[in-house]
């Protein structure tokens, strides 16, 4: 304890002159230990930069790095060891479609996941609380926090995005307008983090240059839950964006005449796509933002899309090192997969899981030595990796349809799959067979019973509940269905995602040997995703990555999502017209819908509750039927450069927590 | 002369509103647009889209308007000499497109040039040593180099350049290179990279272009008039080069128009396979995003292309041989 005061004392001195408002003691305890610890007592300067960042403050072009960095920096835990400085990470990319690999790598948000993906830590925003009844929520910004251009970060980047962004009808039309809904309910169309019950703006209102306190009609439990998506991700505007830039490109605060030019100049037709084009950082490198390392003279379209480290970057090592470590990140264009996956293999690229497929882990595992890199693997968040998603609502053959509806149905075929068999052969071993539940270290599992339930291979029982709902076999053995009309059923797969038409050969010959005649068509993605919204998709395999999520984002088992599977889309229409079409859920379906709702308005141990029950509905229901899972299909295999200290043996992998930005890529460096 | 080109020349436009219309038909005729590809690319990420979210996207990409109206506004813009936006790539379709071509037509001629270079000798060789142990030979290398599909080619040389020299080969460009402005520096890069896919794009039409001047030349060497030359005392070499041999590369000069199609075709998975930034994976792509301004773009920009090929392919055999050239006049 007394290195701890010796240190706070040691660091009074420029410190204290700037600060106003009292820090959080417990980080200033532990990053003031780290120092001491790493650094000795006799501590000239509490804060270190890059050589190439010293070098621009000594030539006078940049101010010295504690002036850069807010009051209170986020100090970041390494993983393994203090870093030195230096160095370029190669990634590969497939193209302006694939913008996300930039948002995922970057994870540019407001607040953050742990590593673990177990809680919410501060980033942009120092803290974050709400008041006793959940309405009001009081978010701070790091004072003295600035953009990568320099400008101070204030409260004005939230409430630009409110006041410009969700206020302005052209930027945000409402929901009305786009869907053919008859009654006029107001809602907004960029998902929004700040919407009341009935789908109107709540309040948002800067309380001084650093705080901002936004309030609901209604107990918004799962806020700080949404401040973590609103970074950008799918090409939309980042939930704080830098005022001072994009003020000059919104008619409300720049000037029209020169806005009109510069639309005309670009080609577009009307002022929102050149302030999306401006406001979206993969699309606009001139566009201040606040991330480790912020696009150099490139966008995603380019053939390289460079970032370069941020002067201004909020976040410090333990011993006081203003990350990221790592110069700078090169995306190098790929057209093809493979073509991106044989580079990798040729150890061409630093630190890569997105677009590594899972088919060439043994290749990579073979040549890791020899090209230089190591080769980990994270596994998904839960959830299923190939789930049979089942047709509710299939309306083209009515009697068929009914039959899928039966549970009974469903139970019999998830007991039909011999899945160790497609654990072997498909994923290559990886992976635990389940149903596609939350995983078992998430406060959401549902328990073994559930996870496991119905996942034993039991012909005898299977073969038993088909006879019993009628499905008798014909002179072929084959069964047919109730009224005498033959049964075919079609699994729909798309070939792109995973090892997913081999899962459906191997489900198929099972399916088969229960006298069910099923077919595979492997589709192209687009016509697959057509069919579907057309509800023409019997069975499809797809896989479950949000059980970890159920109520934020566009969850798979929730119908109203897009794009949901196969087993309620005609209920998504209903929902979304109020029920004028589309097929009315039925009370399972309708209560799944119910739990997401009422989720996000109570507390975290009733949001478990609830989780819970949903997921024990997952296995109950079978919707979709879970055959693998946990295995690192999706991004989860993860190839980096022998040389890169700090990489984490383990993280949670999934599209909300930003799977490998969750893994704090700035605080990776190479071994020299 | 001038007035069969004149004609030819005449006919393009028509050519060319026919080629967009039905290229434009052509591209819309798969289920789904744009954005269902788009939010089938997002799915793969693991995101997805409120419905709201998509029909917002829709009518600002205009993709919400008639068909009629949509292929209106992009002829219409081609005819201001704009080529549009590209959907996908949010880039303008010139640049898209102007930074692939030049690197494309710079990939046919020198895999064209080294198809000719090693296709006409050995046709000549086999030709005047026929069953010879040459002939042989060079017969057994066309039939594996026609047999060999050249994307398997490509594979196979990639995963020799690995395993050999730890090397990837991938793309025209090393990496510092790939967005550097134009230079000296940047042009040797690019012919230091160029080779490998030439050689692969060349070796199957090599084979080909090998056995027609073969039997084209066998054809003439037995003829009367070589025979002629022969009796008075021409030296063999120099009567097979100046005569026979003319004669039979002219098919080979009048499949030029077709050849720049066909390398498109047939170099696309090569294309695709080593990340060569070139015009097909471009198109590719675009068909399979369902980017139709971009992929109307590149088809009728091939079309342009064709047509030229076509009408040089035909102007060079005139100059090639008298008997067209008189009956043109």
């Amino acid at each position: 304890m007394v290195k701890v005061t010796r240190a706070a004392r040691t660091d009074s001195g420029w410190r204290a002159a700037r600060r106003t408002s009292t820090l959080p003691t417990r980080v200033l305890a532990a990053s003031a230990l780290a120092l001491v610890l790493a650094l000795g007592t006799a501590l000239a300067q509490p804060y270190q930069e890059a050589p190439m960042l010293a070098e621009m403050v000594a030539a006078g072009q940049l101010p010295p790095v504690e002036e850069r960095l807010p009051v209170n920096p986020e100090v970041i835990a390494v993983a393994d060891q203090i870093g030195t400085y230096g160095g370029v990470i190669r990634r590969g990319f497939t193209g302006p479609g694939d913008h996300n690999n930039y948002t995922r790598f970057a994870y540019d948000a407001l607040l953050r996941f742990s590593v673990d993906g177990s809680q919410i830590t501060p980033h942009i925003l120092e803290s974050w609380e709400a008041s006793e009844d959940f309405h009001t929520w009081t978010l701070r910004f790091r004072e003295g926090a600035k953009w990568a251009d320099g400008a101070p970060l204030t409260s004005e980047a939230l409430t630009f995005y409110y006041d410009a962004v969700l206020k302005n009808a052209d930027l945000t039309p409402s929901r009305s307008e786009l869907l053919p809904i008859r009654k006029q309910r107001p809602s907004f169309v960029i998902p929004q983090p700040v919407a009341n019950s009935d789908g109107t703006l709540a309040d948002m209102r800067a309380v001084d240059d650093y705080t901002v306190e936004v309030e609901f009609d209604f107990p918004y439990t799962l806020f700080p839950l949404e401040l973590t998506f609103r970074d950008g991700g799918d090409h939309t505007l980042a939930a704080h964006l830098p005022a001072h830039y994009l003020k000059q490109f919104h008619p409300d605060y720049g000037d029209q005449a020169e806005i009109d030019r510069l639309v005309a100049e670009a080609g577009l037709t009307d002022w929102t796509q050149l302030f999306l084009q401006k406001g979206i950082i993969t699309d606009n490198p001139d566009r201040p933002s606040t991330a480790a390392w912020v696009p150099y003279q490139s966008t995603v379209s380019d053939q390289v899309f460079t970032l370069r480290r941020n002067p201004y970057y909020i976040g410090v090592d333990e011993a006081g090192n203003q990350l990221p470590y790592i110069d700078e990140v090169q995306f190098r264009y790929f057209a093809d997969v493979q073509a991106l996956n044989f580079a990798a293999v040729a150890g061409e690229l630093d630190f890569q899981s997105r677009h590594i497929q899972l088919t060439n882990y043994p290749v990579l595992v073979e040549n890791g030595e020899r090209s230089g890199y190591d080769v980990i693997t994270w596994p998904t968040f839960g959830g299923n990796d190939a789930a049979l998603w089942i047709n509710q609502q299939y309306t083209i053959n009515p009697e068929l349809g009914e039959v899928l509806a039966n549970r009974d149905f469903r139970i019999a075929l998830s007991l039909g799959i011999e899945r160790e068999e497609i654990r072997e052969s498909a994923f290559l071993g990886q992976g635990e067979i389940r149903q596609p539940v939350a995983a078992p270290w998430h406060p959401y599992y549902p328990g073994d019973e559930y996870a496991f339930q119905y996942t034993e291979y039991d012909p005898d029982r299977a073969n038993e509940l088909l006879d019993s709902i009628g499905l008798t076999r014909d002179a072929n053995g084959m069964r047919t269905l109730p009224s005498g009309a033959p049964l075919r059923l079609e699994i729909s797969v798309v070939p792109a995602f995973g090892p997913w038409p081999d899962v459906a050969q191997l489900v198929a010959a099972d399916w088969t040997d229960l006298g069910l005649t099923t077919d595979v068509q492997v589709r192209e993605r687009t016509a697959h995703f057509t069919m579907r919204d057309a509800n023409e998709l019997i069975i499809e395999i797809w896989n479950e990555d949000t059980s970890a999520f159920p109520f934020t984002g566009n969850p798979k088992i929730d119908p109203r999502s897009n794009p949901a599977t196969i087993f309620a889309v005609e209920s998504r229409t209903w929902y979304a017209t109020d029920g004028e079409r589309g097929i009315a859920p039925t009370p399972e379906i309708a209560r799944i819908v119910e739990i997401i709702e009422t989720a996000k308005t109570v507390g975290t141990e009733q949001q478990i509750e609830l989780a819970q029950e949903l997921n024990r509905m997952i296995a109950d229901q079978l919707y979709g039927i879970g055959t693998v899972g946990l295995t690192p299909m999706i991004q989860g295999v993860v190839v980096f450069n022998s040389d890169m200290v700090n990489v984490p043996p383990l993280v949670a992998n999934d599209w909300p927590v930003r799977t490998p930005g969750d893994a704090r890529p700035e605080t990776f460096f190479y071994r020299r | 002369m001038h007035w069969y080109i004149l004609k030819r020349l005449a006919v393009v436009p028509l050519m060319l509103f026919l080629f967009s219309v039905i290229s434009f038909t052509l591209i819309q005729a798969p289920p789904g647009d744009f954005l269902t590809s788009y939010i089938a690319e997002l799915a793969q990420g693991g995101s997805s889209l409120d419905q709201a979210h998509i029909a917002a996207l829709r009518s600002q990409y205009g993709l919400d308007k008639p068909i009629t109206t949509q292929y209106f506004l992009w002829a219409g813009s081609i005819l201001k000499g704009d080529l549009g936006i590209s959907l996908e790539w949010r880039r303008s379709n010139a640049e898209l497109i102007g930074e692939r071509l030049l690197l494309t037509l710079a990939l046919t001629v020198f895999s064209l040039l080294f198809t000719w270079a090693v296709a006409i000798p050995i046709g000549i060789i086999s030709a005047t040593r026929q069953y010879s142990v040459a002939d042989y030979v060079f017969t057994v290398l066309n039939y594996i180099g026609l047999a060999t599909p050249n994307f398997m080619l490509a594979l196979v040389l990639m995963w020799f350049a690995f395993d050999r020299f730890g090397v990837s080969v991938t793309g025209l460009f090393s990496p510092e290179f790939t967005e550097a402005p134009w230079s000296w520096a940047r042009v040797g890069d690019l012919l230091s990279h160029i080779w490998l896919p030439m050689i692969i794009l060349g070796v199957a039409g090599t084979a080909q272009i090998a056995r027609v001047v073969r039997a084209n030349l066998l054809d003439e060497l037995s003829k009367p008039y070589t025979e002629m030359a022969r009796a008075k005392g021409l030296p063999e070499w120099r009567l097979v080069l100046k005569y026979p041999t003319r004669v039979a590369i002219a098919p080979v000069v009048s499949t030029l128009g077709w050849y720049f199609p066909q390398l498109l075709s047939g170099g696309l998975v090569v294309s695709v396979v080593m990340s060569l930034p070139t015009i097909g994976p471009l198109l590719l792509r675009a068909l399979v995003g369902q980017d139709m301004y971009l992929a109307g773009t590149i088809i009728l920009i091939f079309c342009v292309l064709t047509v030229i090929g076509t009408l040089v392919s035909d102007i060079l055999l005139a100059v090639l041989d008298p008997r067209i050239r008189m009956e043109g006049a």
